[in-house]
């Protein structure tokens, strides 16, 4: 912290050619020319700024050097990704559980129409692939599209709007309440060919609620079993049109061998209401950046999170909230659990600007390290520019209280079960937020076997 | 039932337990009394199986197996249990869920059937009926935010609903009014049975006016200096701990 | 509560209250530097030819550092070529008793309210003021001498204690730790020496006064205080400076290392010129302070009152080594005006069962701008350890800012650390609540400003605490409304 910084050169990476399209003329929607624009300021700002390393405050603790190790590439050929028998028997079972929903499927990135379901979807809302919106009817995302992510201060989110071609499109019109929850599914197979090397996706999603609209996103990240190592590099660009309500589940439960970058780029208006959830338990190494701006008064934003990390993995969340206009309130509260080798890094930042005043923002973020090798890096932010605002974070970092795995025991259960079930206990409040009941379901399971077969 | 013969435990470098003898029979409640610092609360916790205790000499067996060997779920699989003098709070442990993982633990260890959801739901409905508790104690996390009366009552649901053999009450009088007192009595002594013994930890008399103890024995110094049946209390209740330590010395 | 309201009356347009510039004849070195200038000022300080080499060497490699870039402050870049690096008042040789002092330098000190003189004998306080880059007096030494403790001023040490200097000067802060510290290691002319034997109380509170006189000068002083086992040290800094236009530097360094059982609470009282409403002039205060709980159950207390200087950049900082070690920071601070502050700690938990406790309350008025940054850092090895970290910070005025910058480093599993900050401003209930009882506005800030700080206020000597009180009142005196 009190060494100074070197010069700039020292302090990048640069980016791997292979990462970016080999094919960007053909990309979605380059016929039109502010589009292409737009990608090559994006692909010129990556070029130039290249990617962080830890001498970058925002990457202090986290190095790419696993990801750079890795001999990724955008455009993989068609072959390696073909689906064949055993691979769909796989994405199957990734389907899991079936819930009651429009459903769109990316398998590696694209847009998957055989597994999607958009039957019966109500007048007024359009829920689309990217690739066919920016080829077909690109006006329609002129509001949202490159218009929200900010590519300046995130590379991976300039290196994917260089170069995405697919993803999902959401457009609701104004006064339309959508009951069924929307799924997105992000299905990865990683190079089913060992000898290749393994795929880097850039799926990009264009999300946008009319005034007064609402609906609901589930969002899921699932590996088959046996998946190859791949990285899946989001972004999302939301734009909440004047009291706009989106509840949104993010889901993280893929392979050990899975990278995971996202950049989830939330522009919010007047009266909206956002409420996040996100979910991270699976990945090698993983990076989220939520990133919430207020453009409109007496907006709400929720933030919450819970990130299970162990067995060597690294797990890494961003937030940057800026309050520019006064009015709003946020609330963000992550919690994490960490045991084996896991290393886990939560930096939030609530920013409050000059004439934001009335501003309410609250940020928590608790920890509970289980074992001798996990590590935490906690870096809760307030930068206050403005005087009449209620602000305040608290983070902790513990580990179970021995009188209440004696409570337990004494009650007949094993030290592991005891384990287990102060450990749901800590992130309960977090997970009952989380809805459907079978997505919470299945996230309890999937904690619950993770802390089963864990080495503490 | 309880056998524990010659029992010396301290806490780090301090002998608190200096060589404590105690027979406790199928069926029987046995009082123990004692001054603060006397050495009751550790009793119960060296039984339990509590971390911080080391046991230096002696033994305890439920049923002839040797309790002190076992790690304190094993002894909760035997039938021993412990209401808390101090029970904690675990917030977002639900106590449906806690008390159903609980009760199959025991169940599967002893080699029976687990509960299904349905039948332990009638189960616990039912216990709460004798117990004259509220259902909204289900939906609650394990005595998170519960009074201080509260809680003292979710500890003998427990125990009535994990049927003990041996149950050990530790201060269950302490921070209660004398409503609460009776309320949570009346709970103990509907679980009274011929095959359920129990040792009532306590500073006062008060509490054994509601729960007859067939025996009392006074705890002072760490030994059992003293053991007669209900009436010691009441003596004790009128001349004090100063009187009983006295005479004993004078005896010794 | 009267008496503050007294204190207000007769402070009213007393901006600044020592700003007077005292007319002393100095020995200043011409602006510059470079080796020559430090072979000057170790010459003239009469050190061995080991220390003039140490400082080389920290210049050396202060040539190779760029300045620092990281703290949320802003500044024009510093001319380092247009300080004087040396500035002593003239008759400064051969000082025996405070009779010989100037009588000027004398005046100066009182007006400071400085407890040097007579009356000061029964607030039992052993003082070291050091008037620009010397130190000119040192009182109650012999008595101090009496139970082995020494107290002198460094360059005093250098010569007289070589040995036990040498030993321990830079092993807490390396000359190379950071650039300010590197430049001070270059050029620092004087500062205080501390040394308490074995088993010994230091039997009164020991006091260091800084006055920066001279225009265009720099102050670099360095502190080095060894509590060695089982002893214990209180310490108060103060620090003033007079108005002027320019900005002028102060690049301090502190040291502590405290060995098994021993205890050091060092307490500072910072009151530099914090340059005008407008923000012209004032002290850069770019100043390193680190203390090391080398040994087994030993203790290092940083309490700290920052309402002065145009820029403070300061960290006092605790390396937990000794098992059962504590370290404690506590801090106010105020900015108004134009000041910048980004201020903090860093606890460092390597041993067994330490613990840490950080309060820090910053107060931000008119265009001041103020950043609590802070690292808590628990080591693999550092079982069972503990930190409580408490950031508040209070708004007045919508123009001014406030940062918390906290980083948590944890990698044992055994650690329990909490963080909690909060900002706010002083709600219009409270202030009505007061007012209502009859109190004027200004009072009403004034009680519940210090009713926000008293936290930190309670860990002051006494003498100290009604002195940062006072402080505080003024600092906010116009600030309000």
């Amino acid at each position: 912290m009190m060494t100074s910084v070197s010069n700039s050169n020292a302090s990048i990476h640069a980016m791997p050619n292979t990462w970016l399209s080999a094919a960007p003329n053909q990309l979605a929607g380059n016929h039109m020319t502010d589009i292409k624009q737009a990608r090559s300021v994006a692909l010129k700002q990556v070029l130039e700024r290249g990617l962080p390393t830890v001498k970058n405050e925002g990457w202090r603790y986290t190095s790419l050097r696993s990801l750079l190790a890795q001999n990724f590439i955008c455009t993989p050929s068609d072959d390696v990704l073909t689906v064949n028998e055993e691979a769909h028997t796989a994405i199957e079972t990734a389907l899991q559980p079936a819930l009651e929903t429009y459903r769109v499927v990316l398998i590696n990135g694209r847009y998957a129409p055989q597994w999607s379901y958009l039957e019966n979807l109500p007048s007024g809302v359009q829920i689309d692939s990217l690739n066919a919106v920016l080829n077909q009817s690109p006006a329609r995302l002129a509001a949202v599209f490159t218009q929200i992510a900010d590519t300046a201060h995130y590379p991976f989110t300039a290196l994917n709007i260089a170069s995405c071609d697919d993803g999902l499109v959401i457009l609701i019109d104004d006064g339309v309440t959508l009951e069924r929850p929307i799924e997105l599914l992000h299905v990865s197979t990683g190079s089913l060919n060992q000898s290749v090397t393994p795929p880097m996706m850039h799926p990009h999603h264009c999300i946008q609620l009319g005034t007064g609209a609402q609906a609901q996103l589930i969002e899921r990240f699932v590996s088959i079993e046996n998946a190859g190592v791949y990285c899946t590099n989001a972004v999302l660009e939301i734009a909440l049109s004047p009291r706009a309500v989106l509840r949104h589940a993010r889901l993280q439960l893929e392979s050990l061998n899975a990278f995971h970058i996202t950049g989830l780029h939330l522009q919010q208006a007047i009266g909206s209401d956002y409420s996040g959830i996100n979910i991270g338990i699976g990945g090698a190494w993983s990076r989220t950046d939520l990133i919430t701006r207020f453009i409109g008064e007496q907006a709400h934003c929720e933030q919450r999170g819970l990130y299970l990390v162990g067995d060597q993995q690294i797990m890494d969340y961003h937030l940057d909230i800026a309050h520019q206009v006064p009015n709003c309130s946020s609330q963000e509260q992550f919690k994490g659990i960490l045991y084996g080798q896991g290393k886990a890094v939560f930096d939030g930042r609530i920013l409050v600007a000059a004439n934001a005043q009335q501003t309410d923002a609250n940020m928590t973020n608790n920890n509970l390290l289980l074992s001798r090798n996990a590590e935490i890096d906690t870096k809760p932010q307030l930068e206050i520019y403005a005087d009449d605002v209620k602000c305040s974070h608290g983070t902790t970092v513990g580990q179970l209280d021995p009188d209440m795995l004696f409570y337990l025991q004494s009650r007949g259960l094993t030290r592991s079960q005891a384990r287990q079930m102060l450990s749901l206990g800590f992130a309960a409040d977090v997970l009952t937020t989380l809805a459907p009941e079978q997505l919470h379901e299945q996230v309890i399971n999937q904690i619950e076997r993770r802390l089963e077969t864990a080495t503490f | 039932m309880l056998s524990i013969k010659g029992l010396r435990a301290n806490v780090g470098d301090k002998e608190i337990l200096h060589g404590l003898d105690l027979e406790i029979g199928a069926g029987e409640i046995h009082a123990i009394m004692g001054p603060n610092g006397s050495g009751k609360s550790t009793l119960a916790h060296v039984l339990s199986g509590r971390d911080g205790y080391t046991v230096t000499a002696g033994s305890a067996e439920l049923n002839g197996v040797n309790l002190l060997a076992l790690e304190p779920e094993q002894r909760a699989h035997l039938g021993l249990f412990l209401a808390f003098q101090y029970p904690v709070e675990l917030p977002g442990v639900n106590n449906t869920y806690f008390l159903k993982a609980a009760l199959n633990a025991i169940r599967r260890a002893r080699g029976e059937s687990e509960y299904d959801a349905v039948a332990f739901m009638r189960l616990m409905k039912e216990k709460l009926r004798v117990l004259h508790l509220d259902e909204s104690l289900l939906k609650r996390p394990v005595n998170f935010g519960f009074s201080g009366g509260e809680k003292k009552r979710n500890e003998i649901f427990q125990m009535a609903l994990l049927e003990p053999k041996l149950a050990i009450l530790d201060e269950t009088d302490s921070g209660l009014d004398i409503d609460a007192l009776r309320i949570v009595a009346d709970g103990v002594n509907a679980c009274r049975s011929p095959e359920r013994s129990m040792m009532v930890v306590t500073h006062y008399q008060r509490l054994l006016d509601y729960i007859q103890p067939d025996y009392v024995h006074v705890l002072a110094h760490g030994q059992i200096i003293r053991s007669g049946g209900k009436e010691l209390a009441l003596e004790l209740e009128e001349r004090g701990y100063g009187w009983i330590e006295q005479v004993t010395e004078v005896a010794a | 509560m009267s008496a503050t309201t007294d204190n207000y009356e007769h402070l009213v347009n007393a901006e600044y209250e020592h700003g007077f510039v005292t007319e002393i004849e100095s020995d200043t070195l011409p602006p510059g530097l470079n080796e020559q200038v430090i072979r000057t000022i170790s010459t003239r300080k009469q050190e061995p030819a080991l220390m003039t080499e140490w400082r080389l060497a920290a210049y050396r490699h202060w040539c190779e550092m760029p300045a620092p870039n990281w703290a949320a402050i802003q500044h024009p870049p510093i001319d380092f070529q247009a300080i004087s690096y040396f500035s002593a008042p003239k008759q400064t040789p051969k000082l025996n008793s405070l009779d010989e002092v100037d009588p000027r330098l004398l005046d100066t000190y009182n007006k400071l309210g400085i407890p040097l003189e007579e009356q000061k004998v029964l607030a039992n306080v052993a003082v070291d003021a050091v008037f620009d880059s010397v130190s000119v007096a040192t009182t109650f030494r012999s008595k101090l001498a009496e139970v082995g403790v020494i107290f002198c001023s460094i360059s005093e040490a250098i010569r007289d204690h070589t040995e036990l200097v040498m030993r321990y000067l830079g092993t807490i802060v390396p000359p190379s730790d950071n650039f300010y510290a590197a430049l001070n290691a270059a050029v620092f002319t004087d500062g205080t020496f501390v040394y308490i034997p074995k088993h010994t109380r230091c039997p009164m509170e020991l006091s260091t006064y800084f006055r920066i006189n001279a225009a265009k000068t720099g102050q670099f002083e360095r502190t080095l205080i060894i509590a060695d086992e089982g002893s214990y040290v209180s310490y108060l800094e103060g620090c003033t400076a007079p108005q002027r236009d320019e900005n002028q530097l102060h690049a301090a360094v502190v040291e502590l290392i405290a060995m098994d059982d021993a205890t050091i609470k060092y307490s500072t009282v910072q009151n530099w010129y914090p340059g005008d409403e407008n923000g012209r002039g004032g002290i850069y205060n770019f100043v390193t302070k680190r203390g090391e709980c080398r040994g087994a159950r030993s203790k290092i207390s940083w309490t700290q009152v920052e309402t002065g200087s145009a820029i403070t950049w300061k960290y006092p900082s605790c390396i937990l080594r000794g098992d059962d070690a504590i370290g404690e920071f506590y801090s106010v601070a105020v900015t108004r005006g134009c000041q910048q502050a980004d201020t903090g700690t860093k606890m460092i938990h390597l041993g067994r069962n330490t613990r840490s406790t950080i309060v820090s309350k910053g107060i931000s008025a008119q265009r001041g701008q103020q950043s609590y940054r802070g690292l808590v850092r628990i080591a693999a090895k550092a079982e069972q350890a503990r930190n409580h970290t408490q950031c508040d910070s209070l708004l007045i005025g919508d123009r001014c800012a406030a940062h918390t910058f906290p980083y948590i480093e944890v990698k044992n599993p055994t650690a329990r650390m909490e963080h909690e900050a909060t900002t706010s401003k002083i709600s219009a209930d409270q202030l009505f609540y007061c007012q209502s009882r009859g109190l004027s506005e200004e009072d009403a800030v004034s009680m519940i400003v210090n009713g926000f700080c008293k936290q930190v206020f309670n860990e002051l000597p006494m003498e100290f605490a009604v002195e940062a009180q006072k402080l505080l009142s003024i600092s906010l005196e116009g600030a309000v409304g």
